[in-house]
Parts: structure tokens; C-alpha cells; sequence
């Protein structure tokens, strides 16, 4: 049987989730409405299968996140416990875009710095999150 | 971590003994199903053909989910096949005014696609859908797609938790199922032999079915 992940993307309002998740489906990113609820995409990639949930950053909707992490794999952009986290960096080249992340040692986590327009580093991005929940998977068998 | 939920979830549906015994059930029937008063996701995998009746009343559906688009593409191509669209309600306006209306309007869904769509390999298949004003549950979704009484494909989606008033797309990528020469010759000649139902589950009650039949004849 296949492996199941599930994977789950938060971030502030506008920081490109949804643009991040169509560009590396090979989607139209031309016209992205802010997200009101959830976009989830269930793929296979190297043998995987990957549901990944894409849940809107608006304010209002911040305090249902925590309804989204339940036997969560990975999750991008803030920290969760027991999951890999991958912080896609959008927008570097714009101001303000600095994190702090030397202070999480108790997970895994990469920042991948990326463009959601180009599509530049997605791929890299997610073949690490797959390659290092399945070392954390193999290594618990 | 995934290993860990994993049996979380086997043990929360009854593993061990229980849980192989599950798997040999008998067969279920639609009739004995329409008795029942609440259908589970188990009773809708025990079945073995598609459906000619609805499991459900559309009232069943007390959430006010609806869905609200369909995309189909091919994911080589990267090309959208075909997508629809309901227009959006007016503001204050009834959907339907007319009594005499079908009741299963909305319900039910007949695709015309050429043979062409047969030789597909990889598509993406995505519903919108949105959701009332109180939360939702362990939304989950089984699909069961046949060719006359051969089942072709079944999706078994969880989406879990809903935002009141949300709007949430979901896209399935998969492999179409392989299919030989003589199958795609068959599925071309008997169009509308080809048929799907969808159930809808709400904390592990049906709360919706869906029913779809298909045709590959266009164009022919």
C-alpha cells in the first residue's frame, strides 16, 4: 500500500499559498481570489500520494486553522508539532520578508527560497518534504 | 508521525479480529440500504453496482452545501477540458420558484464526451463547493464510478472540517483507469452505461448523493 501524506499550508493573508500550490500544478495563476475556506489538491508524486490542504489566511479564518492539523505530515509555513516544516519564502524580493527560524530545534525544517510566478525552487521544495517525511516514516518501521 | 495516526485510525474502526470480519461483509443491496434510516460510509463500500434510486431526500443535506463548479483537465496537455459553472443566486431571489420543478434537479448530471476521452492518461478533476452557516464535520466523500456492473474507479476523500460560509475547491489528480481495447470499444457502443454515484457523508452520516451517467459516443 502506498503511502499517504497529508500536508498542510498556512500563512498570513496574501503571503501566495494558493499561487505556490496552482503554479506547481501547472495552473493559471493570473487570476487568484483571495482564499474563503480551504483548496485542497491530491496528487501522487514518486509514488506518494499527497494531499496537500491550502487554507485561507484572512483574519477571520485564522481561528479555524487549528481544525486542519489532525494527523498532519508536514506543514508549510508555520510550525506545528511532530510535523516537518518547509517555509516557502515568497516574495524575497521584497522588503521585509526576514524569519527567524534558528530557534526551532525540535523539527526539521528548511526555508526554500522560492518564486510562486516563476515556479523556481516549488519542485526542490516539495521533493524535500517528501524525502524527509519518508526518512522520518522508514526509520520509525 | 503518520505511521502513529495511521493505527490510530485502524484502531478507532476496529482492528484485530473486528476489523478482518469488516472486510468479509456481505454484500450490501440498494433495497436493504433505502430501509435503512442512517447510511454509513461502510454500507455505501459494501455495494456493488451503481444506484437506481437516491439513498438520501435532498433535505438530507441540512448544511446547505453546494456545489457550485466542475473542472475537468488534462493534466499532459495541461488544457481545461470542460467546466461549469452555477450562477451565482441573485440577491433575495428564490433558485427555483416552480412547484412542479423536479426535485432531483441538481442531482443528477449526463456527460457527452467524444472517444477521444478515453485515451486520456492523467487528469485533474476539481469541484468547488460551499458550505452554510454552521461549521462541518468530517465532510467526507465516496465516489463510485462503474461500467454496467463493473466498478471502475472509487474515491474515498475525507475533507474534514469546513468554515461556516466557506468556499473550498478540491482537485483530484489521478490516472484514469486502464482500460483494453475491447472495454473502450464496449464503453463507446453502450453510451450511458457508464454511470457514478456520489455520496456525501457529514460525521459519517449520508447527507447527499449525487448521480452521474456518461456517453463517449460524441461526435460519432
Amino acid at each position: 500500500m502506498k503511502q499517504k501524506e497529508k500536508e498542510v499550508r498556512l500563512g498570513l493573508d496574501n503571503a501566495g499559498k494558493t499561487t505556490i500550490l496552482k503554479k506547481f500544478n501547472g495552473e493559471d495563476i493570473d487570476t487568484i481570489s483571495p482564499t474563503l475556506g480551504f483548496n485542497i489538491k491530491t496528487l501522487e508524486h514518486r509514488g506518494y500520494k499527497l494531499n496537500i490542504w491550502d487554507v485561507g489566511g484572512q483574519k477571520s479564518l485564522r481561528s479555524y486553522w487549528r481544525n486542519y492539523f489532525e494527523s498532519t505530515d508536514g506543514l508549510i509555513w508555520v510550525r506545528l508539532a511532530g510535523a516537518t516544516l518547509l517555509v516557502f519564502a515568497n516574495k524575497q524580493d521584497l522588503p521585509g520578508a526576514g524569519l527567524d527560524l534558528d530557534e526551532i530545534t525540535t523539527h526539521h525544517w528548511l526555508i526554500q527560497g522560492c518564486s510562486a510566478v516563476t515556479g523556481e525552487n516549488l519542485l526542490e521544495g516539495i521533493d524535500w518534504i517528501i524525502d524527509d517525511i519518508a526518512s522520518r516514516i522508514f526509520t520509525m518501521d | 508521525m503518520s505511521v502513529a495516526s495511521a493505527e490510530r485510525k485502524s484502531k478507532k474502526k476496529g482492528g484485530g479480529l473486528s476489523g478482518l470480519l469488516r472486510k468479509e461483509k456481505e454484500p450490501v443491496t440498494e433495497e436493504e440500504l433505502l430501509r435503512k434510516e442512517v447510511i454509513t460510509p461502510d454500507d455505501v463500500h459494501r455495494l456493488s453496482g451503481s444506484m437506481e434510486n437516491y439513498l438520501c431526500p435532498p433535505e438530507a443535506n441540512i448544511y446547505g452545501i453546494d456545489f457550485t463548479r466542475f473542472k475537468l483537465r488534462d493534466m499532459d496537455s495541461q488544457t481545461v477540458l470542460f467546466e461549469v459553472a452555477k450562477p451565482p443566486v441573485p440577491e433575495g431571489g428564490e433558485e427555483f420558484d416552480s412547484d412542479d420543478m423536479d426535485p432531483n434537479a441538481g442531482r443528477f448530471v449526463r456527460y457527452q464526451f467524444t472517444p477521444e476521452f478515453l485515451k486520456l492518461k492523467t487528469v485533474g478533476a476539481t469541484v468547488e463547493f460551499v458550505v452554510g452557516e454552521q461549521p462541518v464535520n468530517k465532510f467526507r466523500m465516496i465516489e463510485k464510478h462503474y461500467f454496467k456492473d463493473k466498478m471502475l474507479k472509487c474515491f474515498d476523500f475525507e475533507f474534514g472540517f469546513c468554515i461556516p460560509h466557506s468556499r473550498n475547491t478540491v482537485e483530484h489528480i489521478y490516472e484514469f483507469p486502464q482500460l483494453d481495447a475491447d472495454e473502450i470499444r464496449e464503453m463507446i457502443e453502450s453510451p450511458y452505461e457508464t454511470r457514478s454515484d456520489s455520496f456525501y457523508f457529514v460525521e459519517d452520516k449520508l447527507i447527499m448523493h449525487n448521480k452521474a451517467d456518461y456517453a463517449y459516443n460524441g461526435g460519432t
